[in-house]
């Protein structure tokens, strides 16, 4: 069953200063969502309060499955600019097996290092790569290692913030196949971006500057949703 | 100095230095790898503050001790994730608090203290109780590790990341400092409060150039400990030197030849 998220009233604040306002408005469960909006308008705001990595100051967010309520599903993030360290000792293959099974513990996870392997050649990483470490890998290569662990293990709930602008033509193609398929699986796509062509469309878009409002037209768009301020 | 294995005082000093280097060597991966060298020479300095009131109060010194580096530790975490100060910062102001009151204390204190044993250790003196202290605090921080890696390593690496995953990195970030607290307080004895924290960066700094991936790290974080700690032991007795701070040299060109072995490998691939 599909997941989707509903900002109530969400606020946030940066020492005093709004970054968001009494943001409504709804991510449809197994649907493609398009937020837009121009630099400091507090696109990557609404990102990190949906993950859990803000807390808002006034609202909330609810994630909801078949009209019920539900705790924060597994999210899967790529990240506009990765936090992960140059020089980290892991290759592709650790780094998604760690995030597939993060929970502590004393039992070795079985088939976790396979299904990490599965996910990094659904993002194209060519097989010789999938144990180098990070660091030796290319800018590209590096990305799709990132991409898979965003997909890795099908979460409901899949987001990627501004995702184009880090990857090459080749990686952008396979982002669009990889988000298509995840649609089609019924799960739920949200991406924040400049260049709403460049994930080829979506089924909702939302503009963001401070405030949440209707989402402009695009012809690749199906439909568009906002709450006016 | 064959004759020296047959000593009961030696026998407990090998594996005094063995536990140490196995508990420095396996922390020091976190330590390197976190960017953590001068909290950990923090949190382990702020212990001779704890020992200096422990001694005045007459408590055992070992308990202030790790009072007063737990206390350090916390208070680093939480000033680190709360009000924006970084760690480094946090717990420079800290431990200089804590030192500086220990000195205040020792002001006070009308019996001797052995402040060289302190600050340096003395392995051959380690006495069977030292022994089941050092060897409890061992597994108690190993089996802390084990159970703990993968949302440590994550966090480490990646600490965004591993929040998304669902990793309390804040929880991962304490839990560090204090399995340095505790293994300080655990191997004051064998090397020292000034030596302990080089033990605590040494192995993994001298592991992180040669390996790419975290098993050779960690392994060779191990290895590097254990062979500067009973290596130094035994070039002490063999030279008649002051064991602490022989474990520390070998250590030290150990880190050395490490990086001279990295910049001939980069020379020959170039």
């Amino acid at each position: 069953m599909s997941v989707g998220a509903r900002f109530e009233s969400v606020g946030v604040a940066f020492g005093g200063r709004p970054a968001v306002e009494e943001a409504g408005f709804e991510v449809r469960p197994g649907e493609r969502t398009a937020i837009l909006g121009p630099n400091g308008g507090g696109k990557t705001t609404l990102i990190r309060v949906l993950l859990g990595l803000l807390a808002p100051e006034q609202g909330r967010v609810v994630f909801f499955e078949n009209g019920r309520e539900i705790p924060r599903p597994r999210i899967g993030y790529l990240s506009q600019r990765s936090t992960l360290a140059a020089d980290a000792p892991l290759s592709g293959c650790d780094l998604v097996a760690l995030t597939l099974a993060p929970a502590a513990g004393f039992r070795r996870l079985r088939g976790v290092r396979e299904e990490a392997h599965a996910a990094l050649t659904r993002a194209g990483l060519p097989g010789d790569k999938v144990d180098l470490p990070v660091g030796r890998l290319s800018g590209g290569e590096r990305q799709r290692v990132l991409l898979a662990r965003a997909i890795a293990g099908a979460p409901p709930l899949l987001v990627l913030d501004e995702p184009d602008t880090a990857l090459d033509a080749e990686g952008l193609a396979t982002l669009r196949r990889l988000v298509a398929e995840e649609i089609a699986a019924g799960r739920t796509v949200v991406y924040v971006t400049h260049d709403s062509d460049a994930m080829g469309g979506a089924d909702a878009a939302f503009q963001v500057d401070r405030r949440v409002s209707a989402g402009h037209a695009h012809v690749h768009f199906a439909h568009v949703h906002g709450t006016p301020p | 100095m064959i004759e020296f294995l047959g000593y009961s005082f030696f026998q407990r000093a090998l594996l005094a230095g063995a536990l140490t280097g196995l508990l420095c060597g396996a922390l020091s991966f976190f330590v390197v790898l976190r960017r953590l060298a001068f909290v950990g020479s923090g949190v382990a300095h702020a212990a001779f503050g704890g020992v200096a009131v422990a001694t005045l109060l007459g408590f055992p010194p070992g308990l202030g001790g790790l009072a007063v580096s737990l206390a350090v530790a916390g208070a680093t975490a939480r000033a680190s994730e709360s009000s924006g100060v970084t760690e480094d910062t946090a717990v420079a102001v800290f431990t200089v608090a804590a030192m500086a009151g220990g000195v205040v204390a020792l002001g006070f204190v009308k019996t001797n203290v052995d402040l060289f044993g302190l600050m340096f250790g003395n392995i051959l003196t380690v006495d069977p109780g030292d022994l089941l202290l050092l060897a409890g605090a061992a597994a108690a921080i190993l089996a802390a590790l084990v159970f703990f890696f993968r949302p440590l390593l994550l966090a480490s690496v990646d600490e965004e990341g591993a929040r998304v995953a669902g990793v309390s990195t804040g929880a991962m970030r304490l839990l560090v400092l204090v399995l340095i607290a505790v293994a300080v307080v655990a191997a004051l004895k064998v090397v020292g409060i000034l030596l302990v924290s080089a033990l605590l960066v040494l192995p993994g700094a001298t592991a992180r150039p040669l390996a790419s991936r975290w098993p050779g790290f960690l392994g060779g974080s191990i290895a590097v400990a254990l062979v500067s700690v009973l290596g130094g032991l035994l070039l002490s007795v063999a030279l008649d030197i002051a064991s602490g701070a022989a474990i520390i040299l070998l250590g030290t060109c150990l880190f050395v030849a490490a990086l001279t072995a990295v910049r001939i490998r980069a020379g020959r691939s170039t």
